[in-house]
């Protein structure tokens, strides 16, 4: 018992760090596959190449439990608001990479049927190059987005959204104010017309007992 | 019996005449009304029989050059199964004032889609069809993209999801299954708080 309290076990660091460490080092992707870069993908995940090798262990696949959204192909605009709302389902913090030349930029269907580059529909962290991009290209990716990652404040964002929220409650607040305020204006009125009439009826039934 | 007697018979029933810009010279174009007996004659009536339907294309003629007559065309490709190795194929010219063309999605299931597919990408309507919708393109689309005077650049955004299930239900229901509990789509309420956090 003694000797393990000898030793210090403390650790001193920034907050930010420690919170972009574990965010950076288990992004765990959702597969939006539409085309072959889907198939390069897998490719990715698998034992070859292994993507868990950085921590994206699993490929979730709803967007409640993931932080990549990883559109892998072509997306038509029968599909763009599928995508748009899978993109809002998911929980903050969260990225998107844009993967092969389809979803950065329509690749080579310059028609009437293709959206040109997901960043139409979606905000977009990291795009690939490629047609369909190889798992190296992948990869580089997932470490530029690595990059990104630790580089953002996770206190600063929490500053901000905290801010956000004061002013949200300010602002219900003062509406609630003013809803009350009106009620109870409303209200007194209401009394003072019941009193006016219980007045009324006491004249009436004097004037009547007096009779 | 070979093909070559099958137009003439075609021609000498329903006036097909042979189309000679075909280089394999297995087409024959034929008028709009004579369309449903003809293939219900190459499907029951002639010796080598044309079970299945490989394919309906629309054609729009309006950039072709040196092309005189209608500006749409209806091309059907028929394959024999039993004697194989023989193929016709139909042409129906229509043109663009009176885009109809009689429905043989009786005749063959596969034809349903096919259909569509043309009504969608040509604005062919196709007569008694029993469900003619858009096929491909979402149901905010305007205009029929395949024509040639379609701008290629033009984008239609959809506004929302296609919601499909409706006509499932009902389509079910038809075919005597019950429906338990109806779907509901999800619209999006900007008033609620939590609102997507992306705007268009």
């Amino acid at each position: 018992m003694g000797n393990e309290a000898e030793k210090p076990n403390i650790i001193t660091s920034s907050l930010d760090f420690l919170v972009n460490w574990g965010r950076s080092n288990s992004l765990w992707p959702f597969p939006y596959g539409t085309a072959c870069c889907a198939i390069e993908f897998m490719s990715t995940e698998v034992g070859r190449y292994d993507l868990s090798r950085i921590g994206s262990e699993y490929v979730r696949f709803t967007p409640r439990q993931s932080d990549v959204l990883l559109v892998a192909g072509t997306i038509t605009y029968k599909q763009a608001p599928i995508l748009k709302r899978i993109y809002e389902q998911m929980a903050e913090p969260r990225w998107v990479i844009a993967m092969g030349a389809c979803a950065s930029s329509g690749g080579f269907y310059d028609s009437y049927c293709t959206v040109p580059g997901i960043d139409h529909i979606i905000p977009v962290d990291v795009y690939i190059g490629g047609c369909p991009p190889r798992p190296e290209a992948f990869f580089d990716a997932m470490f530029d987005l690595q990059k990104k990652v630790k580089d953002e404040s996770f206190m600063k964002q929490r500053a901000e959204s905290v801010k956000e929220q004061l002013e949200m409650i300010k602002v219900k607040t003062a509406e609630a104010k003013r809803d009350v305020a009106a009620c109870a204006h409303e209200k007194i009125v209401d009394i003072k017309d019941f009193m006016k009439e219980k007045q009324e009826n006491l004249v009436k039934k004097a004037q009547f007992w007096k009779e | 019996m070979t093909v070559e007697e099958i137009f003439a018979i075609l021609d000498e029933k329903f006036g097909a005449k042979r189309e000679t810009l075909d280089k394999w010279g297995v087409t024959a174009v034929i008028s709009a009304s004579y369309l449903h007996n003809a293939v219900q004659f190459l499907k029951e009536g002639s010796d080598i029989k044309f079970e299945m339907l490989v394919d309906i294309a629309g054609i729009d003629y309006l950039t072709y050059p040196n092309h005189e007559g209608p500006r749409f065309a209806v091309s059907y490709a028929f394959k024999s199964v039993s004697k194989p190795g023989n193929r016709i194929r139909l042409k129906v010219l229509v043109s663009e004032e009176d885009l109809k063309v009689p429905t043989i999605s009786d005749l063959y299931a596969n034809a349903n889609w096919y259909e569509r597919e043309v009504f969608d990408q040509f604005g062919v309507v196709f007569e008694g069809h029993p469900d003619l919708r858009r096929l491909l393109n979402h149901v905010e689309f305007v205009g029929h993209p395949l024509r040639k005077d379609y701008p290629a650049q033009k984008r239609q955004w959809l506004s929302t999801n296609d919601y499909l299930l409706p006509q499932l239900e009902k389509r079910l229901e038809e075919l005597g299954y019950k429906v338990v509990q109806r779907s509901k789509e999800v619209e999006t309420n900007d008033n609620e708080f939590l609102e997507g956090s992306i705007k268009a």
